[in-house]
């Protein structure tokens, strides 16, 4: 079919000018619909994974719709704009991916009905951004406000989220940890933000899903270095130094001469000195447990010096990365150390205990009880495999992000596709009492918000006419709360089964879904510039 | 969906839907029929040969798939479900990948019935949750009531589907007196068996069933030197991480001699410093020492003066093993806190004897009667290499299982008896329920019936028949409260009938079970909610553009 237009466009484009911008709009609709609905089976509690082979055979098996359209590689531009769209709502909201995809795939449906009408592109446009205007009142007349001291609320909407997840049998384990995690990183007083930064998040093979924790503290995964040192260390002073204990290198070429055999013990003996004395000032100060940041250029603690450490009692964890300094300065209170001379007491770090942990065949170092801590908590996640052990980090991610949205806008809507259902019938009558083209356009907008209690409950494996029409008697009938409940496969008051979400999510998801279907449409021609 | 997945043009192949659930069974059941037939007392090798022509002869499911290339991304996680079942239990590698494979094979049939899959999944998943509650409520045995006789009996469980079956009555005493002397307490009461010290060599020739257990640690290495002494008793021994050879300056320091004089002094002393080193060592009073860098012929003059024995490229883990046995400081350098070189006598360790043996065409050097800590080292021999491999790999096996029972103290009677006692009391267990997951239930059920099944044909046995009586007999055992001592009843593959194999002594660690039962459900799971594949293409430079699809006609 399409090859056929193609050989008739320029033919027609000398005659019709109005024809090829029509296509170019129509090839854009459909290749974004092909990518709404390629992501849409796993939309949901019940919603299905991807299993996608990279080029070099490396597996990922997901349920994140921004993971997935990530790692697919679509060559079609207007395709890739709803990648881009996901990704988008990602970082917005954290949550809400693969719906934001899904509506924004309907909307472009709507559109291809409305253009079919006659109506101009730019009036649809505007119309719709009046209706999205409009869906973002209505939202914020449905929501319930939270108190960030409800951690019931918060528990929900991260197990909600959780919910669709390859873990989700998991979410008991791993809401309490999103939710906890959270709130020790802000001040629930005056807190409008999430720095997500100040959740570390330390992957670590081995173990299943049911061994993640969160840690109030520092997790570092190397092991404890040097050979007879303690690994265990009660009462710890901790240092943070970003110099090297080993033998000293100038920034140019050199050379050390010596010209006499009693100096070559000189040679061996200042070494030892040198190192020596670094560790012996370490010593003085009271510190016993050294943390050593990376470095390239030469050896960040030599055998030696390990040596020396070990025969001191001090623990010895290297190779911290430079990005994790300010991570763990934060945490532990301390002041990272550029250079021997300030290394003094003050710029210590004290925990209660410093620990390195076997896990299954490797090993961790644990710090906890920290005096006077920052506001950062670790995660440790563990999984039975590296397919696993990345979903595992995706979806805490995810439910972070709906912890985060929640700090940001206090407010929780119900789940399970009431917020969308009733947009769509609030949409309707509003539209009624519009004239002209926009009352079309308001129409296609609220019915295509239907899509997704359709797709709903679709995935679960329920009829999705009988329930979306369920649904929407019960919303007529005043009840806003109802919504799908795939678990029974009925329509109940879904904030009774404890599905709810941050009213942010929603709110993206429809307001970035529309931006992106009005760029769409104002797309006339497609210029490939080779 | 076929027409818009036509539009959606990524790089690559993209199936969905059905096509790749029943693709992804296929690969699965294409794993599993690989291994289907070493499962059990009966069941066969495989030999694997790899692209340079090494030969590897194995029964051990872990083994065979690690080194298929497997290339299918589903077939790839039934790989590492082996491995992990490996790593985590270490034995049972076969059963999960065919429990996992048959409950694929199982639920792509209820697909095809019409029963979502997320309905399947979440069946499957409560019934791996009542399945493990059974057998812990109701088919576990403790060590303590049967005695030591069953942790040698599951050892010999273990043994009986290998190489080494035949000879199961004298390795699997082994494995167990290997395992008892490495135990170690785990400071809260308890005791850790940290496998990995049994030390295991293999040396080719001789008979399998001269292979020796050797109280003590074997280091496959030989003394530096013939001139040194081959035999130490009252053994003080030093473990260094330095080489003791002539001292070489640091890079970036030259040496610049102006006077032929000096030339020679200079390197009478680089030989001096090291010499000095082993003075120190010696004035300690050791008369062993390990270390892991080289030592120079040079040095060796002053080993030869002395009597001590030197050895030299150990490996660092021996030695770390060797430190903790005999009680020794393992050094990687002789600076004090002073900036001077010593030696103090407490980093000695000691062992009643070190002597060098000859076994086959290799020696090696044995540590016997360390201080501070039994060791235990196994000596395999056998007629050729892939014999001694597939020993090793069996012993590993076992050492595990002995491990895992003496650990958890739990044990199952295996032949089949727990997956027949699961099967019928799942089957009861989904009719008592009256939502969408009984039927996904009755299925779990009945996958588990693919081991006995699988036992009895690998044992070149009538499967229906032995399966329909072992069936029967739990059913009575389940159904009549004093019949429950049936519940031990499980296959006996020799002579093709069913008999308590509680009494038998074939008994399996439950968390072996378990623990296969929640790894194979998982992998099935995993598999199963996969409902899209896109296999992206290698990536071209300046390949696939819009242009090009353009072009092809794809838009």
């Amino acid at each position: 079919m399409a090859p056929q237009k193609r050989n008739n466009a320029p033919k027609q484009s000398e005659y019709k000018d109005k024809d090829k911008p029509t296509q170019i709009r129509m090839s854009n609709i459909e290749a974004a619909k092909a990518v709404a609905s390629a992501i849409r089976t796993s939309l949901g509690p019940r919603g299905m994974d991807k299993m996608i082979q990279a080029a070099n055979g490396d597996v990922t098996i997901t349920n994140d719709g921004a993971t997935i359209l990530k790692q697919m590689q679509v060559l079609h531009p207007a395709a890739k704009m709803l990648v881009e769209l996901s990704k988008a709502q990602d970082v917005e909201a954290g949550d809400g991916t693969t719906s934001v995809c899904v509506i924004a795939g309907s909307l472009l449906d709507a559109c291809s009905k409305l253009l079919a009408k006659g109506i101009h592109p730019t009036s649809i446009s505007e119309a719709f951004q009046k209706a999205s205007a409009k869906s973002m009142e209505i939202l914020e007349g449905m929501t319930t406000p939270l108190d960030l001291n409800d951690r019931e609320s918060l528990l929900k909407s991260a197990s909600t989220s959780l919910n669709s997840k390859v873990v989700s049998q998991y979410s008991n384990i791993l809401s309490p940890i999103a939710v906890d995690a959270v709130l020790r990183v802000i001040n629930p007083a005056y807190a409008d933000n999430v720095d997500l930064n100040d959740i570390k998040i330390v992957k670590k093979l081995g173990g299943t899903v049911e061994d993640i924790e969160l840690i109030d503290g520092l997790v570092f995964d190397q092991k404890t270095q040097g050979v007879g040192g303690p690994n265990k260390m009660e009462k710890a002073k901790i240092g943070l130094i970003q110099f090297c204990i080993s033998p000293p290198k100038t920034d140019m070429d050199n050379s050390v001469v010596v010209s006499d055999y009693t100096q070559m013990d000189k040679v061996l003996r200042e070494e030892r000195q040198y190192i020596l004395n670094i560790v012996k000032q370490i010593k003085k100060v009271g510190c016993n447990v050294l943390l050593i940041q990376k470095s390239i250029l030469r050896d960040a603690v030599s055998d030696l010096a390990l040596h020396f450490l070990a025969k001191m009692k001090i623990m010895v964890v290297k190779d911290i990365e430079r990005e994790d300094i300010e991570f763990v300065c934060k945490s532990l209170n301390c002041r990272p150390i550029a250079s021997l001379d300030h290394f003094v007491a003050e710029s210590l770090g004290t925990a209660e205990l410093v620990e390195e942990i076997h896990t299954g065949a490797s090993k961790i170092v644990k710090i906890t009880g920290i005096t006077n801590p920052g506001r950062t908590v670790t995660v440790l996640i563990r999984g039975s495999n590296k397919l696993v052990l990345e979903e595992a980090d995706r979806s805490l991610h995810d439910a972070l992000c709906v912890i985060r949205c929640l700090v940001k806008k206090r407010a929780l809507i119900a789940g399970g596709g009431a917020p969308e259902i009733e947009l769509s019938l609030k949409l309707m009558d509003y539209a009624n009492s519009l004239t002209g083209m926009e009352q079309y356009c308001f129409r296609e907008f609220a019915e295509a918000l239907e899509v997704i209690p359709f797709t709903l409950a679709e995935n679960a494996g329920l009829n999705p006419i009988s329930t979306v029409t369920e649904l929407r008697n019960r919303h007529a009938q005043g009840e806003t709360t109802a919504g799908i409940n795939v678990r029974k496969g009925a329509i109940t008051n879904i904030l009774e089964e404890n599905v709810v979400q941050p009213l942010l999510v929603s709110q993206s998801a429809i307001h970035l879904a529309s931006e992106t279907v009005r760029s769409i449409m104002k797309i006339d021609d497609i210029v490939n510039c080779m | 969906m076929a027409d818009t997945s036509s539009l959606l043009t990524v790089g690559g192949d993209r199936t969905t839907g059905q096509t790749v659930r029943t693709q992804n069974v296929m690969a699965a059941a294409t794993i599993a029929n690989i291994v289907k037939s070493s499962l059990g007392p009966e069941g066969l090798d495989k030999m694997l040969v790899d692209d340079v022509g090494d030969v590897t002869i194995t029964n051990d499911g872990a083994t065979i798939l690690k080194l298929l290339e497997v290339e299918h991304p589903a077939a790839k996680v039934l790989v590492e479900l082996a491995e992990l079942q490996d790593q985590e239990v270490g034995d049972g590698t076969t059963s999960v990948v065919i429990i996992a494979a048959e409950l694929l094979k199982n639920a792509d049939e209820l697909v095809k019935q019409k029963i979502h899959p997320t309905s399947i999944i979440s069946g499957y998943r409560l019934a791996c949750k009542e399945a493990c509650r059974y057998i812990q409520e109701h088919l576990v045995c403790n060590v303590d009531d049967l005695g030591k006789e069953c942790i040698i009996n599951a050892a010999k469980t273990s043994m009986s589907s290998k190489i080494i079956g035949p000879q199961s009555d004298f390795f699997s005493n082994m494995v167990v007196e290997a395992a008892m002397a490495i135990r170690t307490s785990d400071g809260k009461g308890g005791h850790r068996y940290p496998i990995k010290a049994v030390n295991i060599l293999k040396a080719h020739g001789k008979s399998s069933a001269e292979s020796v257990l050797v109280h003590g640690y074997a280091l496959n290495c030989t003394v530096a030197s013939q001139a040194l002494p081959k035999k130490i008793l009252g053994a003080k021994i030093a473990c260094l991480d330095f080489s003791l050879q002539k001292t070489k300056m640091k890079m970036g320091v030259q040496i610049l001699i102006e006077d032929p004089d000096q030339l020679d002094k200079v390197r009478q002393r680089e030989s001096d410093i090291t010499k000095e080193r082993i003075e120190k060592i010696m004035a300690a009073g050791a008369n062993v020492v390990l270390t892991t860098g080289g030592i120079d012929d040079l040095c060796l003059k002053y080993f030869v003066e002395a009597g001590a024995m030197a050895v030299r490229r150990c490996k660092k883990v021996d030695l770390k093993r060797i430190a903790k046995a005999t009680g020794a400081v393992f050094i990687t350098t002789l600076a004090n806190l002073e900036g001077e070189e010593t030696f103090e006598p407490s980093f000695l360790g000691q062992a009643d004897e070190v002597v060098q043996e000859r076994i086959c065409d290799d020696e090696l050097i044995l540590i016997k009667g360390t201080k501070a800590r039994t060791a235990a080292s196994i000596i395999l021999r056998g007629a050729n290499d892939f014999y001694c491999d597939e020993m090793e790999r069996s012993v590993h096996d076992s050492l595990c299982v002995v491990k895992r029972v003496l650990e958890s103290k739990t044990v199952v009677p295996g032949g089949g008896a727990v997956e027949a006692a699961l099967s019928i009391y799942l089957e009861n267990y989904a009719t008592s329920l009256g939502s969408r997951e009984q039927l996904a239930i009755a299925e779990f059920a009945r996958s588990l019936l693919v081991i006995p099944k699988q036992l009895a044909v690998n044992a070149a046995q009538d499967s229906t028949d032995l399966v329909a009586k072992l069936r029967a007999y739990h059913n009575m055992s389940q159904v009549k409260p004093d019949q429950r001592d049936l519940r031990w009843v499980g296959l006996d593959l020799t002579k093709g009938v069913v008999r308590d194999n509680k009494k038998a002594g074939v008994l399996e660690p439950a968390i072996s079970k378990i623990k296969s039962l929640k790894f194979a459900t998982e992998a099935a799971i995993t598999i199963l909610r996969i409902d899209d594949m896109i296999k992206l293409a290698p990536e071209q430079r300046g390949g696939n553009s819009y242009e090009q699809a353009y072009r092809s006609g794809q838009l």
